[in-house]
């Protein structure tokens, strides 16, 4: 059967935010900018980035979203995320590792509602006609410059993007439990370019996957439309094998 | 109706020292056990890098066996990846000619693109050329295949004047297929003259359009080779029991595992926006659709798992949907015992394949005119 992810997330857990309604409302941000970028990464990472609920794509692989919401409830914000591309059971998702997000109010809704690992940081989505930029910088640090190079039109229907899985702490019968949230954003998009993925600086101890790095370029896309993050309908357990970690919320 | 046996060959982790050695072995007794019953024809893909799903890379290799230990069958090359840094289609003449001398006139030569990243990113192809270079391959490759000399300056190959040798032994050329997987693959088939070489496992409905579809629009096709193959193939599982449960919770257990490693792979189109690949190639929304328990919990209505009486409906429904030939996938990471296997062909042979015999004429396009 195939390969099953060996993190252990017990380290991770206590860290993990805190979700007490997984059940949150939807929340739509109109005119919302997304930059993703796909790279494969090293072999040696394909198993030891995931927990055991989670398959590893093959080639491994390694997302950076870059996502600017010009209107929310809370305001604008922009939010990077790198996420390691997986499989839960059968179904393509995304193992977010870390996230970076330039407001305060936003980090407290993605964290509370969503569960994402997400702290303050610089983020910077800068799109030009030529190509488009982001950049993330932590503690005065550049920890992530990326973009996507040579843009050209196309359908927005073409590019597919893939649900969350973020590691959080729910409440099961008075007691803490950690579980995979999925997060399956919806995508309604009103235009579309793809182009080449660049990631001239990426630390990767800032975006918690060990040693890994972009290595090979795969694709990037970059679109406008509302991004809606949604009720949350699946939790998985972690430490258990893909075909009986999924639960219904 | 005529029935095929059709191979990903797949090899089951761990990976010990003999693990693919003993994978092909049981495939290859499998082709031979086939021949001996009378099936009809043995196709193998053409996949690389899928691990474990398929470690088929070279078929024709494999296929060359099968042939060597088998009188009868006809030998499917299919599909054969039509993308030029993956084949040069001077090969592809060249290998296909030569096994259809080997084998006596029995080769079948299906033809594709590919449909993962992980295949076309493995050889540095640019997902949005492999339709278009497809459309050229099996535009000349029954060219190299008749012409004496033949020289080509297309848009991803060309060469000057050559010799490609040797030569096919069916005249004028081996019958050619596409593998249909794209929704609107069965129109490029239809409207070239190719055979449509299904490769998923939708219900009865979603074929009957399909199959009508493709019957319609080849009456009017401009055929790239130097006849039309008018056949319509479609692939299944196979699990044949004398008891129907046995067979359906069997048939279930490899439908599942063939289906669950399937989704494991990365799709072209879930890596590189692309137009030309409008879904995801291996199509896991249809496959489960089609082998998920039926309506009554049971089989699903098009899978030919169960006792022979239950697949010998299905295959009825097949047959009158305008199928004409069905292979069947027999194992997927040996799930099932080699013994079981070789059991289910035998009781398919004697109880299910007399009711289809003689009932509808297949032709065999390229054989007829040797």
């Amino acid at each position: 059967m195939p390969l099953i992810g060996t993190l252990d997330v017990s380290s991770q857990a206590a860290s993990a935010p805190l979700v007490l309604a997984p059940n949150t409302e939807p929340w739509e941000l109109p005119g919302a900018e997304h930059l993703q970028l796909m790279f494969e990464i090293d072999d040696s990472h394909m198993v030891d980035l995931l927990p055991p609920a989670l398959h590893p794509t093959i080639p491994p692989t390694l997302l950076i979203n870059v996502l600017h919401a010009p209107k929310s409830s809370v305001g604008q914000f922009t939010l990077a995320e790198v996420r390691i591309g997986c499989r839960s059971g059968g179904r393509p998702r995304a193992f977010l590792a870390q996230a970076y997000c330039d407001s305060a109010p936003a980090v407290t809704e993605l964290r509370t509602r969503w569960g994402y690992p997400v702290t303050q940081a610089e983020v910077v989505l800068d799109p030009q006609h030529h190509q488009v930029l982001a950049r993330v910088t932590l503690h005065g640090k550049l920890v992530l410059d990326c973009g996507l190079k040579g843009p050209e039109a196309i359908n927005g229907g073409d590019i597919q993007y893939l649900p969350n899985m973020n590691l959080v702490r729910i409440m099961r019968n008075g007691a803490e439990a950690v579980r995979l949230l999925q997060v399956d954003a919806d995508y309604a998009i009103l235009k579309a370019d793809r182009g080449r993925p660049t990631a001239s600086v990426f630390v990767p101890e800032a975006w918690a996957v060990g040693g890994a790095t972009p290595q090979w370029p795969v694709s990037a896309s970059y679109a406008t439309g509302t991004v809606t993050l949604p009720r949350v309908r699946y939790l998985a357990n972690p430490s258990l094998r893909p075909l009986e970690a999924v639960e219904a919320v | 109706m005529k029935f095929g046996i059709f191979f990903e060959i797949s090899v089951p982790r761990p990976w010990e020292a003999e693990t693919e050695y003993q994978v092909y072995q049981n495939c290859l007794e499998q082709v031979r056990v086939a021949d001996e019953l009378g099936f009809d024809q043995v196709w193998a893909v053409e996949h690389h890098f899928l691990e474990e799903y398929s470690h088929c890379s070279a078929p024709e290799i494999f296929l060359t066996a099968a042939a060597m230990l088998t009188k009868q069958i006809r030998i499917g090359l299919g599909i054969v990846v039509c993308v030029p840094q993956i084949n040069n289609p001077i090969k592809i003449a060249e290998r296909t000619a030569t096994m259809d001398l080997i084998t006596g006139g029995r080769l079948e030569v299906g033809t594709g693109r590919s449909a993962t990243w992980t295949e076309l990113g493995g050889f540095g192809v640019d997902p949005d050329t492999t339709k278009k270079t497809w459309d050229e391959f099996v535009r000349i490759l029954p060219k190299m295949w008749t012409q004496e000399r033949f020289g080509y300056e297309g848009e991803s190959f060309s060469m000057p004047q050559r010799a490609i040798l040797p030569k096919p032994l069916q005249k004028p050329h081996p019958p050619m297929w596409v593998a249909v997987t794209s929704p609107g693959t069965e129109i490029d088939a239809a409207d070239r003259g190719l055979g449509s070489l299904g490769l998923t496992f939708g219900g009865f409905a979603e074929q009957e359009t399909k199959v009508a579809e493709y019957r319609r629009r080849i009456k009017y096709c401009n055929p790239v080779g130097s006849f039309v193959n008018e056949q319509v193939n479609t692939v299944n599982f196979l699990f044949c029991h004398p008891d129907n449960e046995t067979g359906v919770k069997t048939g279930l257990r490899l439908a599942g595992t063939f289906n669950y490693m399937a989704e494991q792979l990365l799709a072209a189109r879930q890596a590189y926006p692309t137009r030309s690949y409008p879904n995801l190639g291996l199509l896991p929304a249809l496959r489960r659709e089609s082998t998920a328990p039926g309506a009554d919990g049971g089989a699903p209505e098009g899978t030919c798992i169960g006792n022979p009486e239950r697949i010998i409906q299905v295959l009825k429904n097949w047959e009158s949907v305008g199928v004409d030939r069905v292979n069947f996938l027999l194992n997927a990471v040996e799930t099932v015992p080699q013994e079981e296997v070789l059991a289910s062909l035998r009781l398919f042979a004697s109880e299910v394949m007399p009711k289809f015999a003689s009932t509808r004429p297949v032709v065999s396009a390229g054989a007829g005119a040797i």
